[in-house]
């Protein structure tokens, strides 16, 4: 087995259905940043659990993966969210938590981002309310936006929708959120996304 | 501040030790449960104490069958060739089927010693040892525990990944646990490795290491774990006596 650095996740997973120990590249590209979405979603207990099970669908299934696809980001996070969707008392649970106290966030502190997290603690508990009271379905996409960090085109993906469909749907959610949070909520209408 | 950037700046985060320690463990999970697996078996429940009577009876597929009560309880004798044969503790069932395969059904984390000999008894080559610790009172009186000594199995100490697959299969890792063994998978000389703090009282919940399967049968060292004083965090053992960093570490169960 020889492992090519440059090759694509496409082409790690399409030779993977012959040598399948190539897949491992792929679950050590990706797997620290699922990881993290996983723990920030389910907490401590069953990160670890809810990431090799993602892994191991995604081995699992790989005979489906669409090769035009060159990072398997998005079809990751997919697998991701439907493994996570099976702990949702957990994440009920942890989203509880979060309104209560601040998260256990990064520990940067650059004097910019200082001041935002300020502004986010003291929203924290609102927006963990506001996140509860979320639709499922809005809340993964949302969440695949603002903690996993994929592009619109990317959460549709994992999603299984259109990029039109995401932008529609986030903007609604936005709405929701602005709604919930009342007017002190400092939304402006900056493009995180793209 | 967009409320995407504020969902941003509330997300949880490990920290950077934990991650990686968390991601060894799921990368050996996921290479374990990816490996070529032997014959395919459905999972089949230990059978309790509750209905092992009835269950015995109904399939008179249990030829011998010793049940012993009490974290004390010493494994009995071999069943008759052919035929499953079952312990029972109050705190695990050790249970081999007629195929040969043993399963461990661990509902609380007590009498090692006891479970090291039902497992050899069962033909595995199994060394248990219990995790020692210090239960000490922590903020708002609730227990905390500290192991005196830990340990830290290394790369350089496990069997090779396609035999931790063939050997060992996590059913599940949290109380109540279960791991099915394949004896007959296991290389002449290697072991199995299980290490728990026992008896911990039910408040201060229940820690493990994962079960790992030994290159030898040389049981690893319990590591001291110098006593961490206020407002500093201890070293690792491991790093401290200069080993590489421990690829398999407590977790909680």
């Amino acid at each position: 087995m020889s492992i090519d650095t440059r090759a694509s996740d496409a082409e790690l997973i399409v030779r993977s259905l012959t040598e399948p120990d190539l897949f491992t590249a792929v679950f050590d590209r990706h797997s620290t940043e699922i990881l993290r979405y996983v723990y920030a979603r389910l907490g401590p207990d069953l990160a670890e659990d809810v990431t090799a099970e993602t892994f191991l669908a995604a081995f699992r299934c790989r005979g489906k993966y669409d090769g035009a696809w060159p990072d398997a980001r998005p079809w990751l996070y997919g697998i991701a969210m439907r493994q996570i969707s099976r702990h949702r008392r957990v994440e009920e649970r942890r989203l509880r938590v979060l309104r209560s106290a601040p998260a256990d966030g990064p520990t940067e502190d650059h004097s910019d981002r200082a001041a935002e997290r300020v502004t986010a603690q003291r929203l924290g508990p609102r927006l963990a309310a506001a996140l509860t009271a979320l639709p499922k379905q809005d809340r993964e996409l949302l969440l695949l936006v603002a903690w996993a960090e994929l592009s619109y085109a990317e959460a549709a993906t994992a999603l299984g929708t259109t990029t039109s469909a995401v932008k529609s749907r986030l903007h609604r959610i936005r709405v929701r959120m602005r709604h919930e949070l009342g007017d002190e909520y400092p939304v402006n209408e900056e493009n995180d996304d793209e | 501040m967009s409320d995407i950037t504020a969902l941003r700046e509330l997300r949880p985060a490990p920290p950077p030790a934990e991650l990686e320690a968390m991601r060894m463990a799921a990368r050996e999970r996921f290479m374990a449960g990816a490996a070529p697996k032997r014959a395919p078996r459905r999972w089949r429940r230990p059978v309790l104490a509750g209905g092992l009577t009835t269950a015995a009876v109904a399939a008179g597929a249990v030829a011998a069958l010793v049940l012993t009560t009490g974290p004390g309880a010493t494994p009995g004798r071999q069943a008759a060739a052919g035929h499953s044969r079952t312990v029972v503790t109050t705190a695990w069932t050790v249970s081999e089927d007629a195929d040969g395969t043993v399963s461990i059904y661990l509902h609380e984390y007590a009498n090692p010693a006891g479970l090291q000999r039902a497992l050899q008894a069962d033909g595995v080559n199994a060394i248990v040892r219990p995790i020692p610790y210090l239960l000490e009172t922590g903020f708002n009186n609730k227990p905390v525990v500290r192991p005196t000594c830990n340990y830290y199995v290394t790369s350089n100490d496990r069997a090779p990944l396609a035999v931790q697959g063939a050997v060992l299969t996590i059913g599940r890792r949290a109380l109540p646990a279960l791991f099915v063994i394949h004896p007959d998978a296991m290389p002449p000389g290697s072991a199995l490795f299980l290490a728990f703090m026992a008896n911990l009282p039910h408040s201060a919940g229940n820690i493990a290491l994962k079960p790992v399967v030994l290159g030898n049968d040389a049981a690893p060292a319990c590591v001291p774990v110098p006593a961490k004083r206020p407002g500093q965090s201890a070293p690792t053992p491991a790093a401290k006596a200069g080993n590489p960093a421990p690829s398999s570490l407590p977790k909680a169960a």
